[in-house]
C-alpha cells in the first residue's frame, strides 16, 4: 500500500511539473512580444549605461578606459552634481503639490452641472495640446528681460521689475510656473475623470442628512478620489524628476547652475561635453532615486488610498 | 447664489488662462510663420535640387552639412546653386544640420564611414576634436597635390586653422567681436559719439553716465556683455593673456587651464566692479535678448559678434557706432581671435566626392563668392580680394560700421594669444565660464570664480587626455 501511495505521489509530481513547464511555456510565449520590446528599448540601454558608466569614453564615443566607481565618486563629491540634486528637489516641490492642487481645484469647479461648462474643461485642458518647445517659447517671451508682458505691467503698476530668468533664485521659479501651466492639463483632465466616476447617491445621501460642501468635499470627493489622486500624483513626480525641454529652451540650465536639474545635467555631460562614463553615472543614480521614491509613494501612498 | 458665485469662479480662472493664452499667440505667431516659410522654403529649393540631380546623375554628388539658418542660408544655398551652374562635372547637396553642437553631434555618429557628408561645417572651438578625430581629411593634402596658393587668403584666419604647418580645414565664415553703441545715447549723455571709449577705466566712466535710473529700476544700464565664453576668450586675448598652457595648446597638447591669471582676472574685475555700481546690464546668455535689450535702449553698449552689426544697424531705431573691444590700461592692444566656422572635409568616402568638396571649397574662396557672403551676412571675407568687389564697396557706403570689424582684424598683432587656443574640450570649458561669470554677478569674489572654472576645466581636460591616450 505504502508503495503505490509513493508512485501515485510522483506520477501526480511528474504531471505536475509537465503541466507546469507547459504552463510556462505558453505564458512566455503571450509575453513574448513585450519581452523583446522591453529588452530592445529598455533593458538593453539600461544595461549599457550601467556598463558605460564605468568606463571614460575618447572622442568617437567608446568605452576605452575602465574606472570602476570613480564616475560615481567624482558625481557624488562635484559641487555642481550636488546644485542639480537641489534644484531637483526643489523642483519637485514647486511643481508637484501646486499643479495638483490648482487642477483639482479646476476640476472641482469644472464639475458642476452648469450651461456652457464643456467650453470650459476645453479650455482648462487645453494645455494639453501644446508641445513643451512651443509652451516653453511662449513663456520665454513673458519672462523676456527687456520686452517680456510680466515685467512691463509690474513696472505699470510701480514695482520694480524682476530678472524672471536671470537671477539664480527667481529662474527656477519661473521654470516651475512654466512646468505647472503645461501639466495642469492633463492633470485637470485625469482628475475630473476621477470626479465624473463618483456615484452620485452618495452626495444625495449627504444632502439629506445636510453636510455642508466643504464637509462633502472632505469626507467623500477626495476618499472616492484617491486612486485618481494617487495617479497623478505619481505621474506628475516622476515627470518632474525628468524635466528638460522647459530648461533647455528658457535657461540652459543657467544662472549659476540654478535650473541645472539632474536630466538636463545629464544630457550636458553626454552631448555637449562628450562624457559619456559621467553622463551614466548621472543617469544611474537618477534611476535610483525615482525608484525609491516610487516605492516609498506605494508602500506608504497607497495605505491612504481607497478602492471602491 | 451659489450658481452664480461658480460662475464668477469659473470665469475668473478662464480669465487668468486667456491672457496667458493670448500672450502666447502675439509672441509666437510671427515666429512660427518665419519659421514655416523658411521650412517651405528650403523643402522647396532641396526638391529642386534632387530632380536636376534625377535628370543628370552621371554628376558626381557630394553632401555638404551646414549650420546656417536664416539669411545665412540663404546665402550659402544661393552660392551652392551657382557653383552647380558653374561647371557641369559636381552636383553640392546643401543640408542644414542644426547648430554647430548638433550638426557636430551627428557627425560623430556617421563619421569615418561611406554615410559620412563629403563637407561639414564646424565651429572654431570644434577644431582640436576635429583634428584628433580621424574621421577627416587635412585640406592640405590637396593644396600640396595641386600647388593651390593659399596665400590670396586673410593670413590671420589662415592661422587659427593652421595646426603643426597644416592647414587643416578651409576657412569659410568667420566672425569677431566688436562693441556696439548707441550713439544718441553718447550725444544724450554728453560723451563724444565718434570717440567711443576704448580701455576697461574709458568704460566703466563711460557706463556711470550712460546709465540712467527711475526710482530702483534702470531704465538703460551702461555696458552689458552676453554671458557667453568667447567674449571673454577674446577680452584675455586682446591683452595678450593665454587660454590654456603650453602656448594655448599651439606648441604642444595642452595641459591646464590658465584663464584665471591676471588678465582674466581684470575682465572679471571690471565686470564685478561695474555690477556693483549698478551700471552693468545682465542680459543672459542668448544672443536675441542682448540684442534686443540694445534695439530697446535697455543698454548702451554690448559687445557682439561682426556677423550681428549688420542687422542691428539695419534695425536699430538710433544712430549705432561701432568700435573695437576694449583692452585693459595695463596691456597693450594685441586685436582678436578668430570665431566661427570652417570646412572639414570626410575621409573614408569616395575620391571623387572628395574632389567635388575641394572644386566646392576653392569656388568658396573666389572674391566674388566671398564678397556676396561678406554683404548677405557681415560675416568677413576670408579672400581679402573680395573687400575690392563694387558690390562689397557699395554695402560699405551704406553701413559704414561694417569696414571697422574688417579692420580690427586686419590691426591684429598675430601671437599664440591672438591665434586662439586649441582644446578639444572646449565646449566644457566654456560651460564652466559662463558659469564663473554668472557667480560673480551674484557677488562671488572674481579670482575665486575663476579659480573654480579653471580647476572644473583641468579636471575635464585631464580625463580627456586620458581617455584618449
Amino acid at each position: 500500500m505504502k508503495s503505490t501511495a509513493e508512485l501515485q505521489e510522483k506520477s501526480v509530481t511528474k504531471i505536475d511539473t509537465k503541466w507546469r513547464f507547459i504552463y510556462w511555456r505558453s505564458a512566455i510565449l503571450y509575453l513574448l512580444p513585450s519581452i523583446i520590446l522591453f529588452s530592445v528599448f529598455l533593458f538593453y540601454p539600461l544595461g549599457k549605461t550601467l556598463y558605460l558608466s564605468f568606463f571614460l569614453t575618447d572622442q568617437q564615443g567608446n568605452a576605452n578606459v575602465f574606472v570602476g566607481l570613480e564616475n560615481y565618486q567624482y558625481i557624488l563629491q562635484a559641487e555642481s552634481f550636488h546644485k542639480s540634486i537641489k534644484a531637483t528637489i526643489l523642483f519637485v516641490l514647486y511643481t508637484v503639490p501646486t499643479g495638483v492642487i490648482i487642477s483639482l481645484f479646476l476640476a472641482l469647479l469644472a464639475n458642476e452641472k452648469i450651461k456652457g461648462v464643456g467650453i470650459f474643461r476645453t479650455i482648462y485642458s487645453s494645455t494639453m495640446g501644446i508641445s513643451v518647445a512651443a509652451s516653453a517659447v511662449v513663456w520665454l517671451f513673458i519672462f523676456h528681460p527687456s520686452m517680456g508682458i510680466l515685467n512691463q505691467l509690474i513696472t505699470s503698476i510701480g514695482g520694480t521689475s524682476i530678472d524672471w530668468l536671470l537671477h539664480p533664485n527667481w529662474a527656477l521659479v519661473s521654470v516651475s510656473v512654466t512646468t505647472i501651466w503645461m501639466n495642469i492639463g492633463f492633470s485637470f483632465l485625469i482628475i475630473l475623470g476621477g470626479l465624473q466616476n463618483i456615484d452620485d447617491h452618495l452626495y444625495e445621501s449627504a444632502r439629506i442628512s445636510g453636510a455642508s460642501y466643504f464637509y462633502q468635499l472632505r469626507r467623500i470627493t477626495i476618499p472616492m478620489l484617491s486612486p485618481t489622486l494617487f495617479f497623478v500624483i505619481t505621474v506628475s513626480l516622476i515627470n518632474a524628476f525628468q524635466t528638460f525641454g522647459q530648461v533647455d529652451i528658457l535657461t540652459q540650465g543657467g544662472p549659476s547652475e540654478s535650473t541645472n536639474l539632474i536630466v538636463y545635467s545629464i544630457y550636458r555631460e553626454a552631448f555637449v561635453n562628450y562624457q559619456f562614463g559621467t553622463a551614466s553615472a548621472q543617469s544611474i543614480f537618477l534611476f535610483i532615486c525615482i525608484l525609491i521614491v516610487t516605492i516609498l509613494q506605494f508602500k506608504f501612498g497607497e495605505r491612504k488610498v481607497h478602492y471602491q | 447664489m451659489k450658481k452664480l458665485l461658480l460662475l464668477f469662479f469659473l470665469t475668473l480662472s478662464l480669465l487668468i488662462f486667456i491672457t496667458a493664452c493670448s500672450n502666447d499667440a502675439e509672441g509666437e505667431e510671427p515666429e512660427e510663420d518665419t519659421a514655416d516659410e523658411e521650412q517651405q522654403a528650403d523643402e522647396s529649393t532641396e526638391n529642386e535640387e534632387t530632380n536636376e540631380e534625377e535628370a543628370m546623375d552621371e554628376k558626381v554628388e557630394a553632401v555638404f552639412w551646414h549650420a546656417m539658418s536664416g539669411s545665412g542660408q540663404e546665402s550659402i544655398e544661393a552660392i551652392v546653386d551657382n557653383f552647380n551652374q558653374s561647371q557641369d562635372q559636381y552636383t553640392i547637396i546643401p543640408e542644414f544640420q542644426g547648430s554647430y553642437e548638433e550638426a557636430l553631434t551627428k557627425f560623430r555618429s556617421v563619421g569615418g564611414t561611406e554615410d559620412a557628408p563629403a563637407i561639414i561645417q564646424t565651429f572654431e572651438v570644434g577644431t582640436k576634436y576635429m583634428i584628433d578625430s580621424g574621421f577627416i581629411e587635412p585640406v592640405q593634402s590637396f593644396i600640396d597635390e595641386e600647388g593651390y596658393d593659399i596665400n590670396q587668403l586673410e593670413e590671420n584666419i589662415l592661422n587659427y586653422y593652421t595646426v603643426d604647418d597644416q592647414l587643416y580645414s578651409m576657412p569659410f565664415n568667420s566672425s569677431t567681436p566688436v562693441m556696439l553703441y548707441n550713439k544718441d545715447a553718447f550725444e544724450e549723455a554728453g560723451l563724444d559719439p565718434e570717440d567711443p571709449p576704448q580701455t576697461f577705466e574709458e568704460i566703466k566712466e563711460a557706463a556711470e553716465q550712460l546709465t540712467v535710473k527711475d526710482g530702483d529700476n534702470t531704465e538703460r544700464y551702461g555696458f552689458s556683455i552676453l554671458n557667453y565664453g568667447w567674449f571673454i576668450e577674446e577680452l584675455i586675448a586682446t591683452q595678450g593673456g593665454l587660454f590654456v598652457n603650453n602656448d594655448n595648446g599651439r606648441s604642444d597638447e595642452a595641459t591646464e587651464a590658465v584663464f584665471n591669471g591676471e588678465e582674466g582676472l581684470r575682465v572679471f574685475q571690471l565686470i564685478d566692479e561695474m555690477n556693483q555700481a549698478g551700471t552693468y546690464g545682465n542680459f543672459g546668455s542668448n544672443w536675441d535678448d542682448i540684442r534686443a535689450a540694445f534695439q530697446t535702449e535697455n543698454t548702451a553698449m554690448y559687445l557682439d559678434s561682426s556677423a550681428g552689426v549688420a542687422g542691428t544697424v539695419e534695425n536699430a531705431p538710433f544712430e549705432v557706432g561701432v568700435a573695437y573691444i576694449p583692452y585693459s590700461e595695463e596691456a597693450e592692444r594685441n586685436g582678436v581671435i578668430i570665431g566661427g566656422a570652417s570646412l572639414w572635409m570626410s575621409n573614408g568616402i569616395d575620391e571623387a566626392k572628395q574632389q567635388a568638396a575641394w572644386e566646392f571649397m576653392k569656388y568658396l574662396q573666389s572674391p566674388e563668392s566671398q564678397a556676396k557672403w561678406h554683404i548677405d551676412t557681415g560675416y568677413f571675407s576670408i579672400n581679402p580680394a573680395a573687400y575690392d568687389e563694387e558690390m562689397v564697396q557699395e554695402r560699405w557706403e551704406e553701413v559704414p560700421q561694417l569696414k571697422v570689424t574688417v579692420e580690427q582684424l586686419q590691426e591684429t598683432k598675430p601671437s599664440y594669444a591672438t591665434q586662439g587656443a586649441l582644446i578639444s574640450v572646449f565646449p566644457e570649458a566654456r560651460q564652466q565660464v559662463v558659469t564663473a561669470m554668472e557667480n560673480v554677478l551674484q557677488g562671488t569674489d572674481p579670482q575665486e570664480a575663476l579659480d573654480q572654472a579653471v580647476e572644473e576645466t583641468n579636471r575635464v581636460m585631464e580625463q580627456a587626455n586620458r581617455a584618449n591616450e
